[in-house]
């Protein structure tokens, strides 16, 4: 059987991405969330050569730059509060899924600020998000 | 444990809190990333969470915890989070199908709930596994 190239890809995003959710869990066994959040912060730092895309950086406009930095204190503020989350006793199996349910924040609100409309199957999506969160909070 | 109970647990609440804000990051760089490509907006990004850690470490008058497991695991938290963005981006640019990918890697949190059972033994009621079929279908439509 031959798998292409992305499924290898995909599989390190999955196994990557799958055992953050058990280290935020690790982790604030040991350090409150505040503290883990800064060394969090310290692991994102450390890849940033790898991603420096040079003087192209200097040449965005300074609105698409405005977002890009807003993306990443949102980031930050949503990663403290899940690291917060698992401190004051959530459980990794319960807390990684839910939280992972953010996009239902941008179906809702992105019909008002981007102007796109919601289709039937992001509806489908939001009604089995909101099912989820009613669940898992059981 | 019954819903009322849950409602009065801080980390339900804290959960809420970073579903609105990863709302407010997936919002922000569907805006920045019309412009920035993927690898540059990844960069910007890791210089917008300075401010956050700043602040945090400044409410702790600049004073972290000695626990060097705590530690290891949170920058292995940081350093996996971009290895997976990284294969993220290479993900996409291998050619392949960009609504597939998203979909397929989406589905990462269900890892997590394997590892969480497995290694920290965790416990799901029936209705909580019912529940995480219901957020594996969102997330997987949200992706599409």
């Amino acid at each position: 059987m031959h798998l292409p190239p992305w499924f290898w890809m995909a599989a390190v995003v999955i196994i990557s991405w799958g055992i953050v959710g058990l280290l935020q869990k690790l982790s604030t066994n040991h350090l409150p969330a505040d503290s883990a959040l800064i060394w969090l912060v310290v692991g994102f730092l450390l890849l940033e050569p790898l991603m420096y895309p040079g003087k192209a950086l200097f040449h965005y406009s300074l609105r698409s730059l405005t977002w890009a930095v807003l993306s990443g204190i949102f980031n930050a503020l949503g990663a403290w509060a899940l690291l917060a989350a698992m401190y004051r006793g959530g459980k990794a199996s319960i807390v990684s899924p839910l939280t992972a349910l953010y996009p239902l924040i941008v179906a809702l609100v992105a019909p008002v600020l981007l102007h796109e409309s919601i289709t039937l199957l992001q509806g489908l999506g939001v009604a089995c998000a909101l099912i989820a969160v009613v669940l898992l909070s059981t | 444990m019954p819903i009322r109970d849950t409602l009065k647990a801080r980390w339900f609440w804290y959960s809420l809190l970073c579903i609105f804000c990863w709302g407010g990051w997936a919002l922000c760089s569907k805006l920045g990333s019309m412009e920035i490509p993927s690898m540059a907006m990844q960069f910007i990004f890791t210089l917008g969470t300075i401010p956050v850690a700043l602040a945090l470490l400044a409410g702790k008058g600049f004073r972290l915890e000695k626990s060097p497991l705590g530690i290891f695991y949170s920058v292995a938290n940081g350093v996996l989070a971009g290895i997976g963005g990284l294969a993220l981006f290479a993900a996409y640019r291998s050619g392949g199908s960009t609504s597939v990918i998203t979909a397929a890697t989406a589905l990462y949190p269900m890892f997590t709930v394997v590892l969480a059972v497995l290694v920290l033994r965790e416990r799901l009621t029936g209705l909580q596994v019912v529940g995480l079929i219901f957020a594996g279908a969102a997330i997987v439509i949200f992706s599409l």
